[in-house]
């Protein structure tokens, strides 16, 4: 890249994780800090756009069967991993063999079970740079989910990144950086990789051309924001990502530092439990809805960057069309008139949350103020975080507040909400309608006839209101004067590659 | 019992120590009767706003009073630390009278539970007992009360081991005095100087301890608010909105700053040997 | 003394003992576990019930406790669970941080307490008695987070003196770690000398009354000598529980001060370990502080003779 000097010593991008990763093991032992930092070490056959679309990786490209069911992808050549050795089907074959054996405890195995999107029936290589994948039925969303991050991509890596024995060493793959050092609850440096062979085309999200720019990234780890953000300031980061809204006032008070923002696919809402005595009563739940202000919550609590939703499907998604556009407002009398109707006399509801995630915290408090408003007690329960995960896995509580991590596809984000909650209790939305309009939603794959299939959840989840959404977060993002290249995208990890240090 | 004309206030230090705390006191029974606004009320409309004749400390991140939210916030910061400080206060000196003076087997069974209860760090008894019981100004209160009994009976327990080899103890012993009557008569009052300026400190750590409690997410729940968790809460706007941490932080500190003025008071005057 | 030694250590078997028993019930007590951490939000209760398999939580309580115990025994603490790595290596290299942190400032705070304690005890009631004590109790009165936002916020940041975040350990930058731990142990001595100094002085006003230091300034010897010699020694046990005590507690951790500065200490450890239950890490943690904290007390018990020849006479 022209207009970046070369200076004696190698350059060293600072940049900040809030926590230790878990390993260095992409897709198993992992959290979102672990994906941020392995995806730059480690690549998949395909990987997602800006637009949540799937483009190629260390696949050229690929053909689905006229069945659906089968997917051949064909490999880039001259592609290296970090040892030397050169990627090869028989690599594919191997890496993706690993995930599916149990022995793995790969995070994304029960997707490609019959529970999940289709049960991958054979794994063939025909030459060398060709692989086939076949599955049980016709998966529209088998790509979606290979590029998932939080199943690190389906890393493709060399045989060696595992012992002898079957036991995990580190990552050998193909990413621009190799795994340097990892300095537990301090740091973890990486380097760049020389032989990397980037993909065609212009960078678009995880896709296109990767190059690093620097000789080195350390991640800091820093628990603790504000810590944080002051290290920014102090210049002790060069970019500091995740940042909470909170902070910002603080941040634009340094003119030169550059604030980046992308609204996310992420959303925060309300759960109910429908199977508790009181909330069993749809007026209640709608009620509580009724007398939310979603757009002024919203801006308090995310300082204005971030936007108010109702539907499941994200703010930024192209399914986002009219209908899930239309922003039901607060409507006390109403939210009155239906506490008239509805057998509640003014009982306590235990209002789960917690202090890990700010803008969760802060949420509560304001749906407990809004809710007031109407005669709607709230009990505000704060947890630590794991105690509130366990509430909601087994479904022991009546409301929460929570958020879903983003997901490439609107449909996966109903399907966080709906299921039996017999079989699986962290599901809140049981009904025949919900099942049906979601297996709809899974199977068909013309755009126009999923976004009406988007139109109908949205209007069921307003009216059953199980949950209720309430906006989609904003990363954010600030960056010294020096570092050029540096962009947010919707999905939310990081991206340091293509990103430079000027002197 | 030992006032002999002398009065509590003889200095300007006490005369601080005590203004500060009869501020604390009305503050608190004023919050009963009246504040400014509502301290729960959100005005989403009007966030971080600044000292003004219509919010005279502002308002915080939600719009809600800073003042009354001060005012409640003392009743309930201070409630929490006085009931923990007393219980911790009475527990602490009984074991701690009895382990001293009485040695053996029962000195050797409570020092082991008293070892075992500190070497607990208090923020793991907290943050385990406030998973535990769930979140709430009680399990607050009651990690507390765990973390510092064993510190009370140790300190009673150390003056004791001093005063009971004295000669008027050995005296008393001598004469036949019930061990009862020579623990209240002799040994209690001997005790007390330093159980009156632990008990002080006390505050100022439960006080402190709640406020730490609050910055690592495990204090007492919201809506209400005490000093520690609006201290907490203040933390991303300390530059940009100082009110909102200086407000609580110097509230701890007048308080504090009172009462162990108070207690340096308390001591002098319930000291046998001053003059 | 060697059998009193003797007799003490075996005494502390028991607490010990207890101690693991609460620590391991008190764990597993609270809800959530670390499968369900690990996983998140999106997994189904067949992945987490197989991990759950996998890390043995679904085995009964007492056979995972007998498990843990017969492995302690031995000296090995397991490993963590989310990470694989050992407890022992853990504990060790998190400890190395908290210490320096905390021998340092405390013994900082007990080095000022002794000189402003026994100061505003000779000349009680005097200008100078009433601004140390006045310093003392406002010491006291700061949280130690908001004094350590405070030291940040000035000291690094608006005037750069110190480095905010990237701590770096001793074995890797030698002196240069140092600079790192200049704010947290200056903000650790200044919460902790408060009480500290506080206490020294009523030891030494009791001591101050007594008839021995009337006779050894009827005798003529210098006031420094008196308080040296006849003030310190007498009125340096209480002062000495205390310290004791406080010190138990703060190398179990300084979680707060950690989180401020970003130390990489055991107690940020310890809290991190809860947040995710990583139970060996917290068992191991927990058992290794309760020893911390009987190691010094008992430490602090032997020094009581020195410093008051009543309890020698045992």
């Amino acid at each position: 890249m022209p207009g970046v000097a070369a200076t004696a010593g190698p350059t060293v991008l600072h940049v900040a994780l809030n926590a230790d990763i878990l390993s260095t093991n992409p897709g198993v032992l992992r959290d979102e800090n672990t994906d941020a930092v392995l995806l730059h070490v480690a690549e998949g056959l395909v990987a997602p756009r800006h637009d949540g679309s799937i483009a190629p990786m260390l696949a050229r490209n690929w053909t689905v069967s006229a069945d659906g069911r089968s997917y051949t992808f064909a490999l880039r050549r001259g592609v290296t991993f970090h040892n030397g050795a050169s990627m090869t089907s028989a690599d594919v074959v191997w890496s993706l063999q690993r995930y599916l054996s149990p022995a793995t405890h790969w995070r994304c195995l029960a997707e490609f079970t019959d529970r999940g999107i289709g049960r991958i029936l054979d794994i063939a290589a025909p030459d060398s740079y060709t692989v086939k994948v076949t599955l049980d039925r016709p998966a529209p969303l088998f790509l979606s989910t290979l590029a998932r991050p939080d199943c690190g991509q389906t890393a493709i890596l060399q045989r060696a990144s595992v012992g002898p024995d079957g036991r995990w060493r580190s990552p050998i793959g193909t990413g621009p950086f190799e795994l340097a050092v990892w300095k537990h609850n301090q740091y973890i440096d990486l380097v760049r990789f020389p032989a990397y062979q980037a993909a065609a085309g212009l960078p678009d999200g995880d896709a296109g051309a990767k190059r690093a720019l620097v000789d080195e990234v350390r991640f800091e780890i820093i628990p603790d924001g504000s810590a944080a953000v002051a290290a920014l300031l102090r210049g002790s980061l060069d970019i500091l990502d995740g940042i909470d809204p909170a902070e910002l006032s603080l941040i634009r008070r340094d003119p030169r530092l550059r604030i980046e923002m992308s609204p996310t696919l992420d959303y925060y809402g309300v759960l109910f439990q429908t199977r508790d005595p009181l909330l069993k009563e749809p007026c209640l739940r709608r009620a509580i809805a009724a007398t939310i202000d979603r757009a002024g919550l919203t801006k308090a609590i995310t300082w204005n960057t971030a936007a108010a939703d109702d539907s499941a499907v994200p703010v930024t998604s192209p399914y986002h069309g009219p209908v899930e556009a239309l922003l039901s407002g607060p409507n006390l009398p109403q939210a009155r008139r239906l506490l008239a109707a509805c057998p509640y006399r003014g009982q306590a509801i235990t209002l789960i949350a917690n202090h890990r995630y700010p803008m969760m915290f802060d949420a509560a408090v304001l749906v407990q103020a809004m809710a007031a408003q109407a005669g709607v007690h709230l009990d505000i329960d704060t947890m630590d975080w794991a105690s509130q995960l366990s509430h909601y896995l087994d479904g022991s509580y009546q409301a929460m507040v929570f958020a879903f991590s983003s997901k490439l596809d609107p449909a996966l984000n109903f399907a966080q909400l709906i299921g039996s909650k017999s079989s699986d209790p962290r599901k809140v939305w049981d009904t025949p309608e919900a099942h049906a309009l979601l297996a709809a939603a899974m199977a068909n794959s013309d755009p126009a006839v999923r976004q009406l299939d988007f139109d109908r959840l949205t209007a069921a989840l307003l009216r059953d209101v199980p949950a209720i959404v309430l906006f989609n977060s904003t990363r954010i993002a600030a960056a010294r004067p020096n570092v050029k290249g540096f962009s947010e995208w919707p999905a939310g990890e990081p991206r340091y590659w293509n990103v430079a240090l000027l002197h | 019992m030992r006032r002999r004309g002398r009065w509590l206030v003889r200095r300007p230090r006490d005369l601080i120590g005590l203004s500060l705390v009869v501020l604390l006191v009305l503050t608190v029974l004023l919050g009963f009767l009246w504040t400014p606004h509502d301290p729960i009320a959100i005005d989403l409309a009007h966030p971080l706003q600044s000292p003004s004749p219509g919010h005279w400390l502002g308002t915080d991140q939600f719009g809600r009073d800073v003042l009354s939210r001060a005012m409640i916030g003392a009743r309930i910061s201070a409630g929490v630390a006085f009931e923990t400080v007393v219980a911790a206060v009475v527990c602490g000196t009984v074991l701690g009278l009895l382990t001293g003076y009485l040695r053996g087997w029962t000195d050797r069974l409570i020092m082991m539970a008293c070892d075992a209860a500190l070497a607990f760090p208090p923020i793991l008894l907290a943050l385990a007992l406030v998973a535990i019981l769930g979140p709430s100004r009680d399990s607050v209160m009651l990690a507390l009360s765990i973390a510092y009994v064993p510190v009370v009976t140790r300190v009673v327990r150390g003056s004791v081991l001093s005063i009971r080899e004295a000669e008027y103890i050995q005296a008393s012993i001598l004469c036949g005095d019930s061990t009862p009557y020579t623990l209240w008569r002799h040994v209690l009052p001997n005790a007390v100087a330093p159980i009156v300026v632990l008990a002080t400190s006390l505050f100022g750590w439960v006080v402190l301890y709640e406020s730490a409690l609050s910055f690592l997410g495990v204090g007492v729940p919201p809506p209400a608010p005490t000093w520690g968790n609006m201290l907490a809460d203040s933390r991303p706007y300390m530059e940009t909105a100082s009110w909102l941490s200086i407000v609580p932080g110097l509230c701890i500190v007048a308080t504090l700053l009172g009462v162990n003025l108070l207690g340096d008071a308390l001591r002098d005057w319930l000291d046998p040997r001053e003059r | 003394m060697l059998k009193y030694l003797a007799k003490r250590l075996l005494l502390t078997v028991p607490t010990l003992l207890l101690v693991a028993v609460i620590v391991f019930l008190l764990v597993r007590l609270v809800p959530g576990d670390p499968a369900q951490v690990m996983l998140g939000e999106s997994a189904d209760p067949a992945t987490i019930a197989a991990m759950h398999h996998e890390m043995g939580l679904d085995r009964p309580l007492p056979v995972q406790f007998a498990t843990w115990l017969s492995h302690v025994a031995v000296g090995n603490f397991g490993a963590s669970i989310r990470t694989g790595e050992p407890v022992s290596s853990l504990i060790f290299s998190h400890f190395k941080v908290t210490a320096t942190v905390v021998l340092v400032a405390m013994a900082l705070a007990t080095l000022i307490a002794i000189c402003g304690g026994l100061i505003a005890a000779w000349r009680q009631h005097s200008a100078l008695d009433l601004a140390i004590l006045g310093a003392a109790s406002l010491v006291m009165a700061v949280p130690s987070f908001w004094l350590g936002l405070i030291l940040l916020l000035v000291l690094a940041l608006k005037l750069g003196w110190f480095p905010v975040v990237g701590y770096v350990s001793f074995s890797e930058a030698g002196l240069q770690a140092l600079w790192y731990l200049v704010l947290p142990i200056a903000t650790l001595t200044i919460t902790e000398c408060g009480v500290l100094t506080r206490m020294m002085r009523a030891s030494a006003l009791e001591v101050l009354r007594l008839d021995y230091v009337t006779h050894a300034r009827a005798k003529g010897l210098p006031e420094r000598a008196v308080l040296a010699r006849h003030v310190f020694p007498n009125a340096f046990a209480p002062t000495l529980t205390l310290v004791g005590l406080s010190l138990g507690h703060l190398l179990g951790g300084i979680a707060v001060i950690e989180t401020v500065f970003t130390l990489p200490g055991l107690g940020r450890l310890l809290v991190d370990s809860i947040l995710s239950r990583d139970y060996p890490v917290v068992q191991g943690c927990l058992l290794f502080t309760a020893v911390a904290y009987v190691v010094v007390n008992l430490i602090v018990d032997l020094c009581y003779p020195l410093f008051d020849p009543r309890v020698a006479a045992q």
